[in-house]
């Protein structure tokens, strides 16, 4: 018996540690032994990383918020995006999405392909926004190595316009936090690992505001009326990587890793919906 | 920042589990397993790789790919009867093994080396590389080169 409760505390012990590996990457700027005093610590899944920097969030010289910077982290669950909702939020999709849901397959899944994950899903890599007169872009390192264009010259949306992975946004800043209004969505990409679909009359509306030097909230709502009943809003968190750079990940490069892969869509540690 | 409550729904797996440790070791091993499956950045690492089939290897390392999605390099595993079987041994992308102290020269050609992890489902010889160890004990895993995972 006593030999069963030593055993009990060893796995414990070992779960703890392993379980922070298979974390979903919703909130990647989360980690262990973040912002340790000897030189940073865990963060998603990087490990030594200098501590986040402290500081009130810095303005451009035109007084607009800089919102610059290695950032880590997303506005939502990427293994289930109903993990991450606005307090009092749900969702509910509609009977043909639920069913679709129940058989999508981890092979078909367009991020195990290598295709762009769409908004707003997030990735275990960082990203940069860049701010040029007019234009912002958001610059991905994975998943996949790509890019998205915002305009910030006041036009407006399209009437009509074609479907395409990342769509076609417009942004405006509302205070301190920049708006990003995206329509023109193709029906690809999935919301998550579990398989949450959407249609081409998705709309999303992220609202992206640093806290801080060293932090940023991101919101997102959602509002397909093809395949949800209502919208709804997820949260999440971005945090400042002080210690490196945007790499290349090019994952169309060796994407062997398909043929192997089986089962029901599921999350990185097995979960199904 | 999330919300309390999307905080307690992201922990409900790793929740359960510990549930399962206080009623049950065996079944709590069980999870263990599945958890220690990584997150591979695109896709489940649990719908590529079955964590009930464990591999434990000694061979000769033949190649080093540094490439995405996934870095991996290939092992030639001599068994009892000197049949060689050559294995390929998943990491995880370049990106995320620079940034946790690996290069691109962090196993050599030649190198002699033991890989404990997990096969793949469809019992292909390819396999994820949990954890590596050279002859001198020097230690690398899947993700870091930081043997103490900090």
């Amino acid at each position: 018996m006593r030999a069963r409760w030593i055993l009990g505390i060893a796995v414990s012990a070992a779960l703890a540690v392993v379980s922070l590996l298979a974390q979903p990457q919703g909130d990647a700027s989360k980690g262990k032994g973040q912002d340790k005093a000897k030189g940073g610590g865990g963060v998603g899944l990087y490990q030594r990383q200098p501590p986040t920097p402290k500081g009130p969030a810095p303005k451009l010289a035109d007084g607009t918020p800089d919102l610059s910077g290695v950032w880590l982290g997303s506005g939502a669950n990427d293994a289930d995006i109903s993990r991450a909702l606005k307090p009092g939020d749900s969702v509910v999709m509609l009977p043909w999405a639920a069913a679709l849901v129940k058989t999508r397959q981890s092979k078909d899944d367009p991020e195990s392909n290598c295709m762009p994950a769409g908004i707003p899903r997030g990735s275990p890599y960082p990203w940069r926004i860049a701010q040029t007169p007019g234009l912002y872009f958001i610059v991905y390192e994975g998943n996949i190595h790509s890019w998205r264009q915002v305009f910030m010259d006041g036009r407006k949306q399209p009437e009509d316009p074609d479907p395409y992975w990342y769509g076609h946004s417009v942004g405006r800043w509302d205070g301190q936090t920049w708006v990003v209004d995206t329509v023109g969505f193709n029906d690809k990409f999935w919301f998550d690992y579990v398989g949450h679909p959407h249609t081409e009359k998705l709309h999303t509306t992220e609202r992206y505001t640093r806290t801080d030097l060293g932090n940023m909230s991101i919101e997102v709502t959602i509002d397909d009326p093809g395949a949800y009943a209502k919208p709804f809003t997820t949260v999440g968190h971005a945090r400042i990587m002080a210690g490196t750079e945007l790499l290349e990940y090019i994952c169309q490069e060796d994407n062997y890793d398909l043929q192997h892969i089986s089962g029901p869509a599921q999350g990185p540690g097995g979960s199904t919906r | 920042m999330l919300a309390p409550d999307a905080r307690l729904c992201q922990n409900f797996e790793r929740g359960s589990y510990l549930m399962k440790v206080r009623w049950n070791v065996l079944a709590a091993s069980a999870g263990l397993l599945v958890l220690g499956l990584p997150a591979l950045a695109h896709h489940s690492g649990a719908a590529e790789f079955d964590s009930t089939k464990k591999i434990d290897l000694t061979g000769v390392v033949t190649k080093m790919e540094w490439v995405n999605p996934h870095a991996h390099f290939r092992m030639d595993v001599k068994d009892s009867t000197g049949k060689v079987t050559n294995w390929n041994l998943e990491l995880a992308s370049p990106s995320i093994l620079e940034r946790n102290g690996w290069q691109r020269h962090s196993i050599k050609e030649g190198d002699t080396v033991t890989v404990t992890g997990s096969r793949a489902r469809d019992n292909s010889n390819l396999g994820i590389a949990q954890t590596i160890v050279f002859p001198d004990g020097r230690k690398l895993n899947f993700l870091s080169a930081y043997e103490d995972g900090k």
